[in-house]
């Protein structure tokens, strides 16, 4: 093993980590990263793509402010993750320093190197010209250099991320159920895909549809674009949540002796009872702007979606059954 | 089989500290869960914590691995300072660290030269590598550590605690998920080293056989404090009860308490 890897055991682990995924799993490896490239040739073929990369060439200075603004937010972010991981991990005990810097450093270049690899890219198709893409690169490169200081320190003064678990903090109950039921595993797949459509994973989502919308439109409709898109999303969050909530239910309850009707029933009314109000509530809304496309186009969709979902849900369900033998034997459903 | 009972040793022939623990607080945010703990381990000594669970065992042990600032109090291993020397005084510390934590990804093989290289050893040392022979581990170095069993990340873990001859070994629940014969490998092993004044071994346990038959001390852990200690001439009385000794003494210690 080199030297440098040796007196960085945190890093040469995540190294070792990188490489065994490639050479162990290399077709899933290899698939995350094809969907990574097709996701940033996605985003540097859209039509605004290049007006917006041009704009922001050309008004470098708001793109430095930009830039620091988020650096900043992501170094501080950053810094506490990995100062709790350094303090819990299992080489925490080792005579070797743990550089957070160092990791916040790598984690903050790669960050960049994605941006200006996308602007390279929106170059390489001719949607910008070579001044444009110097000074957006050197505006976010400058502006990255002065957010990793000025997050480092952000942290340092107590203003930095969040809490590091998402967790939805739920009163007890006073009294025990009299009549204990499976009613509560309802709220397992529902809290989860709370959990999928959180802020953090919601907000980089919205980037697509801000992007595919045409420039100079009004700020209503920008509003109302995000808006529908975040419950689009909070509906498809929950059609995941149910998919993987069903095999880790299963695995737990695989003792017991839960018909399978029953506990797909647990599983899934919640979910599309949820999928179903959300919906509703977005075609009534669209009918007021879109009566008729939303009555011809969205309601069949919608439809057609929740028929999909439930599918899903109780095959997922089924075979999470089959998989750790739940239900087996019929007793209990 | 027979099992050798330890050597034990006493006050006069205890060799020099390799832990010393003073007036040691610790929490979490306002949970305050160690409140003023004094813990002494000499090399050529074995040191059985216990305490009922949530007494903050793990706790005291993550503090004395670094991984947890304590709110005040002073930790030295070896006579060096845990808070102001810290390279110093992990390089004579052999941790047990929590099964669990170990890197899914990595072969036991990988883990154990990562914990090699950073401990700056040339190369695995030869008695580790035979207790892992002994543990039956040899055939698993090169599987992913994520398709190990409970038993098999404790074995690992117990290695990794081990490697470079660490003058204080410090284990949490180390026999949690071993078959009994690696435990009982993992007694005598740790048995020979203390005897041999090699190390000195610090162990969070349930498990009272391993304290009555292997331990030199014990010390029992209850609201934030040490609240009892049993000397080694104290457990040799206790071994000489028949039936359950040292567990009615620790029923009756934290009744008392």
């Amino acid at each position: 093993m080199p030297r440098w890897m040796a007196a960085h055991p945190h890093l040469s682990s995540r190294l070792l980590a990188w490489t065994n995924a490639y050479r162990y799993r290399r077709g899933r490896t290899v698939l995350a990263a094809a969907l990574i490239v097709v996701a940033v040739g996605v985003v540097a073929v859209l039509p605004p793509t290049g007006p917006i990369l041009g704009w922001l060439g050309e008004n470098w200075a708001v793109t430095f402010v930009l830039a620091v603004s988020s650096f900043t937010l992501s170094t501080a972010r950053r810094r506490q993750h990995a100062s709790i991981a350094a303090a819990t991990s299992w080489l925490a005990s080792l005579p070797a320093r743990h550089s957070v810097w160092m990791q916040v450093a790598i984690g903050i270049v790669r960050r960049l190197a994605v941006v200006v690899a996308l602007a390279a890219l929106v170059w390489a198709i001719g949607a910008i010209d070579r001044s444009d893409f110097s000074r957006f690169s050197f505006a976010t490169a400058a502006g990255a250099a002065v957010g990793l200081l000025g997050g480092w320190r952000l942290q340092r003064a107590g203003i930095g991320a969040p809490g590091y678990h998402y967790a939805i903090v739920r009163r007890p109950r006073a009294r025990w159920a009299s009549a204990p039921s499976l009613s509560p595993l309802t709220n397992w797949p529902a809290a989860q895909g709370r959990v999928f459509s959180r802020p953090k994973k919601t907000a980089p989502m919205l980037l697509l549809p801000m992007l595919a919308m045409p420039m100079g439109s009004p700020g209503q409709v920008a509003l109302a674009v995000a808006a529908a898109s975040m419950a689009l999303f909070s509906v498809f969050s929950l059609s995941v949540a149910a998919v993987r909530v069903a095999f880790d239910a299963a695995r737990w309850l695989a003792p017991t002796t839960v018909g399978r009707l029953r506990f797909t029933g647990a599983l899934t009314w919640r979910v599309m009872l949820t999928q179903i109000l959300v919906l509703v509530v977005l075609l009534l809304l669209t009918t007021t702007v879109y009566r008729r496309r939303a009555l011809t186009v969205g309601a069949p969709l919608a439809v057609g979606y929740l028929c999909v979902s439930l599918a899903a849900a109780i095959v997922a369900a089924l075979i999470a059954c089959r998989r750790v033998g739940l239900g087996a034997s019929g007793r209990g459903a | 089989m027979s099992i050798s009972l330890p050597d034990t040793a006493t006050s006069d022939d205890a060799g020099s500290q390799v832990l010393l623990v003073r007036s040691l607080h610790a929490g979490y945010d306002k949970l305050v869960v160690l409140n003023g703990v004094d813990l002494e381990v000499s090399r050529g000594e074995w040191l059985a914590l216990l305490g009922p669970n949530a007494s903050g065992k793990t706790t005291l042990l993550h503090c004395i691995a670094g991984m947890l600032v304590p709110s005040a109090g002073s930790i030295s291993i070896c006579g060096h300072a845990l808070r102001r020397q810290a390279l110093a005084a992990k390089r004579a510390l052999g941790f047990g660290c929590a099964p669990e934590s170990l890197p899914d990804l990595l072969t036991g093989r990988q883990c154990l030269e990562i914990y090699a290289a950073a401990k700056g050893l040339a190369a695995i040392g030869g008695d580790v590598l035979a207790l892992a022979e002994e543990f039956a581990f040899s055939g698993m170095l090169d599987g992913f550590v994520g398709s190990y069993s409970l038993g098999t990340k404790q074995k690992l873990a117990v290695l990794l605690a081990l490697l470079g001859e660490p003058v204080l070994v410090v284990l949490d629940e180390a026999f949690n998920g071993l078959d009994p014969a690696s435990a009982l490998v993992l007694k005598r092993h740790l048995r020979s080293r203390v005897s041999a004044q090699r190390c000195g071994v610090l162990l969070a346990t349930h498990a009272l056989d391993v304290v009555e038959r292997y331990s030199d001390r014990a010390a029992l852990l209850l609201n934030g404090r040490i609240a009892r200690e049993w000397s080694s001439e104290e457990l040799a009385a206790l071994r000489a009860v028949p039936g359950e000794g040292l567990e009615v003494a620790l029923a009756a210690a934290c009744a008392g308490s």
